[in-house]
């Protein structure tokens, strides 16, 4: 099967990314990021024909959202249509719009993620997600120390930790350069040490150090037809592909590989990427933790033993190195959840427009890779690229 | 646009008020089954290559409640996508996954139990806003008097009317093997039914019910592969009314008159009170049936068009409609499948001969704010 | 006189909200729950293809897409896969309580399971040195079983029992 019609990312908006925006409600967060979002694609929401949106209830305790939130998104009189995937699903609705753009049912679609983490109880929320029938009352949240054990399993305790915290602090040192962040904590590499041995352990060696935002925030992405795109003579960042990888809630152990990795394998096989190291210029990655940053970055790339690790002890990770990671700041950062995977995707389009002001990486974008997470670690993954890409590109395979 | 998207194969559970002996994965297991035996697909390459599912985490009571059925629709390193609204939603997104190209069979899979929770109302009383709306007390069924006491107070249909509307029916749930409600009501009793929410009496809402509906979409090359009677999307469209009841025009079809434009438009539908074979509305409540018949351009005047038997002239609802139960999740889907149903000639005593194109209607929120209009043909 | 900055207290509405559930747990989870509140048994179920077990048992086997239909009872004693030690205590969803930290929480492959089915569940021990992969355990029953994961109070550590593959942690 071969894509329809080709699309792009033409602009995106965020609100601040906050522990809390008391002084919004719902909609009037939301509001913010579509206006902006209208404003930096440069077209009106008479222009939108389809408006998406998501998020994960059980946190704010609203049900079907959307119906509320028609008051700040602009979908009224217009399409729409509700996706929700846990953790992934801003990615996920950026899949859809991809779709829907593509199917040639819509021309300019807007889509939605949002979260205000403080009206509820995150950790709550999460656990939640446990059967309610056997472990929701085990459950933990999202915390656990296995995925660090697996790096200090691999590479020894002193090396794992001094990597983990050299993770973290170049996240924030991405985060001080962005203003919607949600946390800058202005970490310093001379402290790395120490914050890997004193900080609050949560579980295991997963540390609050290292340990994701509980953010309140919205995200809005307006993608756009090839046709469009020239109409509006607007900057675009074409959407080449994606690939959406889940798992059984129980079967995550063994020896298989994890969804990260398939997703990666199946993505770049089809869209014939054999070095993503080289052929990718950016990665905005879903790290919900340090530790579980350091090990995907191995499988997005599809790398083995040491060759990820490495790359964040000689700082290829940073905003100036050969293979920048989240220069938004990532996960870590900011986590508003429902949004969260979409800003992941909002930021790998700014990289390639060259929007991303004091956070754009030193290098030329060609190509920049998103990823979302959620769920029983699910994968979303999605590939952007400056070059349009070739109509009748394989798609399905 | 690219290809067309067939809908394949349809299996539904039998809705019932509390079906306390199955737990939510049971219960799409049911159904997916269903649609595998009767296209012999299995997962992965060359078969079903990605998942829709409907479903609800307040209805659930479960954060990502999809997660707990990855196994059954066939997930495990595989794409699944839910949509969270009326299952006709996922109808409309499983036909732009294929239509863009990216998947060539899509699995559509929804559940519902709205027996799980202590009431229904209390799961779409959250829908309303935290600040005034939801103090006031409202939930769905509250949302669904006020815009029947506007609706009739402007059509001039009345009680009576939708009594017999109710009496319709259970006359054709008798027929359908997997209603709830089928067992005959008479006039008297309907309308002795108590008042709920004024003006709604008991017998005149959608029963609690629980259930679950899955289907296999495909497009052109593939659906022909696998069925001899694929059932095709025409036609597809949705729509947003406003959020505060007040702002809305409760007693038309703003929405829906939008949707189905939409849905006509791609279709080729000039003349909807003349197009179709068959057309299945989501009565909620017996009002919407003929309210939302006006907005289906089914008809102009939904109490003249009670009056001189059109839902039977115009085979509306031979299912029984959701009147005769399905949950909230799956109205609109229920109405998708009846017409497959219709149009692949398998709908045994309650078939509308030689159908050859059928509406289906699906609504979301409250007094139905979202309206999901899907056109079909064989 | 400088211009006094007016401001006002933003209102936050405070609720709780909870809507009573009946969770239907259906054959298989059913079968598996009224086991082990009733004769202390835990069972597995197993899939006709490949053999592997899944613990809770599960209607449908992920990999091969078939009902799981074999039922196999594991014995209430394995070996320790992996663990977590939890300092941050997250309420329960439902009494708002939160255990004592740190606390312990394993995965054990139960002797006999087939496939990667490790049974998760809490690790009563008092010193933390103690907890290591290859550890042999057993499940320590509640007295009061309702068909509920507190029915399994937690695992407790086999005393003099050599640990599986010598692992180092």
């Amino acid at each position: 099967m071969t894509k329809n019609r080709n699309v792009a990312i033409i602009g995106s908006g965020m609100s601040r990314f906050s522990s809390h925006r008391e002084e919004v409600n719902q909609p009037e967060m939301i509001h913010e990021a579509v206006v902006e979002a209208l404003q930096d694609a440069g077209v009106m929401l008479d222009d939108i024909d389809c408006v998406l949106h998501g998020n994960m209830e059980l946190f704010e305790m609203v049900h079907q959202p959307d119906m509320w939130h028609v008051i700040g998104d602009g979908v009224w009189g217009k399409s729409g249509i509700r996706l929700t995937t846990g953790g992934t699903t801003g990615a996920t609705l950026a899949c859809a719009a991809d779709n829907l753009v593509a199917s040639g049912l819509h021309d300019a679609v807007l889509a939605i993620g949002f979260e205000k983490l403080q009206e509820g109880h995150t950790t709550g929320g999460i656990t939640n997600m446990a059967d309610p029938l056997w472990g929701r009352s085990l459950q933990t949240g999202a915390l656990t120390g296995t995925g660090a054990q697996k790096i200090i399993d691999e590479f020894g305790v002193e090396r794992a930790r001094w990597a983990a915290m050299k993770y973290r602090t170049i996240m924030d040192e991405h985060a001080m350069r962005n203003p919607k962040a949600h946390r800058r904590l202005r970490l310093e590499r001379r402290y790395i040490k120490e914050t890997a041995e004193n900080s609050p352990p949560l579980a295991g060696e997963l540390r609050m150090i290292h340990m994701c935002s509980q953010s309140d925030g919205a995200c809005a992405v307006v993608f756009a037809s090839e046709e469009k795109v020239r109409q509006w003579k607007a900057n675009p960042a074409w959407i080449v592909d994606h690939e959406t990888v889940h798992r059984e809630e129980t079967m995550i152990f063994g020896s298989q590989k994890n969804t990260q990795r398939v997703a990666a394998e199946r993505l770049f096989k089809r869209t014939g990427i054999s070095n993503p190291r080289q052929e990718i210029d950016v990665l905005e990655m879903y790290d919900p933790s340090a530790w579980w940053g350091l090990d995907w970055l191995r499988d997005f790339l599809l790398l083995s033993g040491d060759e990820a690790i490495k790359m964040v002890e000689n700082d290829e990770i940073a905003i100036d190195g050969a293979f920048p990671v989240n220069p938004s700041g990532g996960v870590i950062a900011s986590n508003p959840i429902g949004a969260t995977a979409l800003v992941r995707v909002a930021e790998a389009a700014m990289q390639i427009r060259g929007t991303a002001g004091d956070h754009q990486v030193a290098k030329p974008v060609r190509r920049a890779l998103a990823s979302g997470f959620g769920g029983s670690l699910w994968t979303v993954l999605m590939l952007l690229s400056k070059e349009k890409p070739e109509q009748g590109a394989e798609t399905h395979g | 646009m690219a290809s067309r998207v067939a809908i394949c194969a349809v299996a539904q559970t039998k809705f019932e008020a509390n079906k306390w002996n199955l737990r939510m994965q049971g219960l799409l297991w049911e159904v997916v089954k269903g649609v595998r035996e009767q296209t012999g697909l299995g997962f992965g390459k060359g078969g079903i290559d990605g998942a829709v599912t409907v479903s609800d985490d307040v209805f659930d009571a479960r954060t990502i409640s999809n997660g707990g059925i990855t196994d059954v629709v066939g997930a495990h390193y595989g794409a699944e996508e839910k949509v969270a609204a009326d299952g006709a939603q996922g109808v409309y997104y499983a036909a732009a996954q294929i239509l863009s190209g990216h998947h060539e069979i899509v699995l559509l899979a929804g559940h519902c139990k709205e027996s799980q929770a202590a009431s229904r109302n209390m799961v779409t009383h959250l829908a309303f806003d935290p600040f005034y709306t939801r103090p006031v007390g409202l939930d769905y069924l509250a949302a669904a008097a006020l815009q029947a006491q506007a609706y009739m107070a402007r059509s001039g249909v009345t009680e009576i009317q939708l009594a017999d509307v109710v009496a319709r029916s259970r006359r054709w749930a008798s027929l359908n093997p997997v209603a709830q409600l089928t067992a005959p009501a008479k006039r008297e009793d309907i309308l002795a039914s108590p008042m709920v929410a004024d003006p709604i009496r008991r017998d005149f809402m959608y029963p609690v019910s629980d259930g679950a509906i899955a289907m296999i979409l495909a497009n052109e090359q593939r659906a022909r592969q696998i069925t001899n009677t694929p059932v095709w999307i025409a036609g597809l469209g949705n729509c947003y009314d406003s959020f505060f009841l007040g702002e809305r025009d409760l007693g038309g079809n703003f929405a829906l008159e939008c949707a189905a434009k939409r849905a006509y438009a791609m279709a080729g539908v000039a003349n909807p009170e003349k197009a179709f074979d068959v057309a299945e509305i989501a009565d909620q409540y017996a009002h919407q049936l003929p309210q939302y018949a006006e907005g289906l351009g089914l008809c102009k005047s939904g109490r003249e068009w009670l009056e001189s038997e059109g839902p039977d002239r115009q085979n509306v609802n031979r299912s029984g409609g959701m009147l005769a139960g399905n949950p909230l999740m799956l109205g609109g889907l229920a109405r998708v499948a009846e017409a497959v149903i219709q149009l692949r000639g398998e709908a045994g005593e309650r078939q509308v001969a030689e159908a050859r194109r059928a509406v289906a209607q699906g609504a979301t929120g409250p007094a139905g704010q979202l309206q999901t209009v899907v056109v079909l043909e064989s | 006189m400088g211009k006094e900055k007016e401001g006002r207290e933003l209102i936050v509405s405070r609720q709780i909200l909870s809507i009573p559930q009946h969770f239907s747990t259906g054959p298989v989870m059913g079968r598996f729950l009224a086991e082990l509140r009733d004769n202390k048994r835990i069972m597995a179920n197993k899939c006709p293809k490949c053999g592997r077990h899944q613990l809770p048992p599960r209607e449908v086997c992920a990999i091969c897409h078939v009902e799981a239909t074999g039922w196999d009872e594991l014995p209430p004693v394995g070996t320790i896969r992996d663990f977590d030690v939890i300092y941050y205590a997250s309420p329960d969803p439902l009494t708002g309580e939160t255990r004592q930290v740190p606390y312990v929480l394993c995965w054990v492959d139960l002797d006999g399971t087939q496939g990667d089915a490790p049974f998760w569940h809490l690790l009563d021990v008092d010193d933390l040195t103690k907890v290591r992969r290859g550890v042999r355990v057993r499940v320590v029953f509640a007295d009061d079983r309702r068909g509920a994961t507190e029915d399994i109070r937690h695992f407790e550590i086999i005393p003099d029992e050599p640990i599986e593959g010598g692992d180092a942690r």
